[in-house]
């Protein structure tokens, strides 16, 4: 993959809470791919993609977006430039309804609203159904499709997906794989898929990074991820 | 027929107090900004008008000066609102609320200190109608259907805000700001939009009630005006347009005209034990709201029902 086709490029990433790092030394390139960051419970995964949203600070390091460094921009200075973010809990907003979720990530790009609403149907038909209600009153697997859509609706070009399938249904978590397959070709978007089911996730990827200890192993085909390795980042 | 100079007093304070019930909606109730100094940005308005209109001399006279007055006043208060707004941006809940309420203290203090230009604890006089039609209880009237105007302008104004993408995004930013953020929005700016043009809002309420007692007091800047605001705000439902208009009408409406007008109270009742017996009534609804309904007596936004309504679906 040459430079110039990547999508997102870490170099020495660290980053943390409060002064603290939880991931050091972290680098790898996402291209027109989907990248799928694997590790145990409290390996940083979240960590790292709430940093890559811009939502968490970068103690050290570079970010850099379809050639823009974003290390020093804020959420949503990021998010303008195409970046989505689904994040693994609280993704919806409950007081609003499905529809006015949708809209709030409307506000970017330029087609129009309705079309870019349509074109959400097409990936998560079920929501078709639910428009006017409340978002607090969705399942799980149904506020992460409207978290998804919503982020499809901001004209991403770099969709950055958080355990899209923790606590679902294993039907749930077939359907929504399906989805990030189809967006994947369909919208033409990157995606960077944070998960512990590593099975699930590696039926999608194309390439993989697993992170253990607070690092990051180098990124590899999805193919090459052995069990034995994959066993070491369970600690199991 | 002309109203009992003591039930329009009456109407005024509702009237005002669910204006600013409404614009406390909008950061309470919308975006979550804990404002507990509502007292402060509306005595903002109150003392600004009351130096500028009795202490400057200026060079033209009523109507355009009270509207000069007004204009810098409601500025003022406006003002006030994008500084104390920018500093509390990233304070949580606890931090805004103990913000705010430091504000709302600091202007008492200074209204009281600053004898030269308010009159301190004496208080000061020399307000007056911007127009006199030779009565003062009609004066008062007009005053007060002015009010009944501004108020309604207001109600207008948050329901239109409702249904328009911009009340989309203050629930938004008000439930989950982080995310609201990693969407694109400018949390950041809306949030402090709307606190300067609320609390400007809120200081010109404070000048219509600086012209219709005419006589500014210190001890009007207490934390009773902002916690008939909250008071009535919850008890009506927070998260409803019409949640502040019903629940100050169910207390301090409730209290202050029906009981204070209608119940045959002994006269020495006014002095102290009505205005005490007023703050337990308030808290007592406020517990009860809260343990029986938390959502206020309106309840839940029912957001659902209104963009079916819109949308059809």
């Amino acid at each position: 993959m040459s430079e110039t086709a990547n999508v997102l490029e870490v170099s020495g990433l660290r980053t943390g809470y409060d002064g603290i790092a939880v991931l050091d030394g972290v680098d790898f390139t996402v291209g027109e791919e989907v990248f799928a960051i694997l590790g145990a419970n409290g390996a940083g995964k979240t960590t790292l993609l709430a940093t890559l949203a811009r939502l968490n600070p970068l103690m050290a390091g570079t970010v850099t977006f379809r050639g823009t460094d974003t290390s020093g921009l804020r959420a949503h200075q990021s998010a303008g430039l195409g970046v989505g973010y689904v994040p693994q809990e609280r993704g919806v907003f409950p007081d609003l309804t499905v529809m006015d979720n949708l809209r709030v990530g409307g506000m970017f790009g330029n087609r129009s609203l309705q079309e870019r609403v349509e074109e959400v149907f097409t990936f998560f038909p079920d929501l078709k159904r639910k428009l006017n209600l409340r978002a607090g009153t969705l399942s799980g697997g149904e506020s992460r499709m409207v978290a998804c859509g919503r982020a499809l609706m901001q004209e991403t070009t770099l969709l950055l997906l958080d355990e899209p399938t923790a606590g679902l249904s294993p039907l749930y978590v077939s359907t929504f794989f399906e989805a990030i397959r189809r967006i994947r070709f369909e919208r033409q978007v990157a995606i960077v898929v944070a998960e512990q089911n590593a099975t699930q996730a590696l039926g999608v990827a194309d390439r993989v990074m697993v992170l253990s200890l607070g690092r990051a192993s180098a990124a590899m085909a999805a193919s090459e991820l052995t069990t034995e390795r994959l066993k070491h980042a369970y600690q199991i | 027929m002309v109203l009992d100079t003591f039930l329009i007093t009456g109407l005024f304070n509702v009237v005002m107090l669910i204006g600013l019930a409404l614009l406390l909606h909008l950061q309470l109730g919308l975006t979550r900004i804990a404002n507990f100094g509502v007292v402060g940005f509306w005595g903002v308005g109150l003392y600004t008008f009351g130096v500028l209109y009795v202490r400057v001399d200026w060079p033209f006279e009523d109507p355009i000066q009270f509207v000069v007055c007004a204009v810098l006043a409601t500025a003022a208060a406006g003002l006030c609102g994008l500084l104390i707004g920018w500093l509390i941006a990233d304070l949580d809940v606890d931090g805004v609320l103990v913000g705010t309420l430091g504000f709302a203290t600091a202007v008492a203090i200074l209204a009281t200190t600053e004898q030269g230009l308010t009159g301190g604890a004496r208080g000061m006089g020399g307000l007056r109608f911007p127009y006199d039609s030779g009565d003062v209880a009609v004066n008062e009237l007009i005053w007060l259907l002015v009010l009944v105007a501004l108020v309604a302008g207001i109600l207008a104004y948050v329901w239109l805000v409702h249904r328009a993408p911009y009340g989309r995004l203050l629930i938004a930013i008000g439930s989950n700001e982080p995310l609201a953020r990693s969407l694109g929005k400018p949390v950041t700016r809306t949030k402090l939009g709307l606190f300067t043009i609320t609390s400007a809002l809120m200081g010109l309420l404070g000048v219509m009630y600086g012209v219709m007692v005419r006589f500014l007091e210190v001890s009007s800047l207490g934390i009773e005006v902002t916690l008939a605001t909250v008071v009535g705000l919850v008890v009506g439902g927070s998260v409803r347009v019409l949640g502040a208009v019903v629940g100050v009408l169910l207390t301090v409406g409730f209290f202050d005209i029906v009981i204070q007008s209608y119940l045959p109270l002994p006269a020495e009742w006014y002095t102290q034990t009505i205005p005490l017996m007023r703050e337990v009534l308030f808290g007592v609804a406020l517990i009860l709201v809260l343990v029986f309904r938390p959502l206020g007596l309106l309840g839940h936004m029912r957001r659902d029902r209104l963009m079916k309504r819109i949308h059809g679906g």
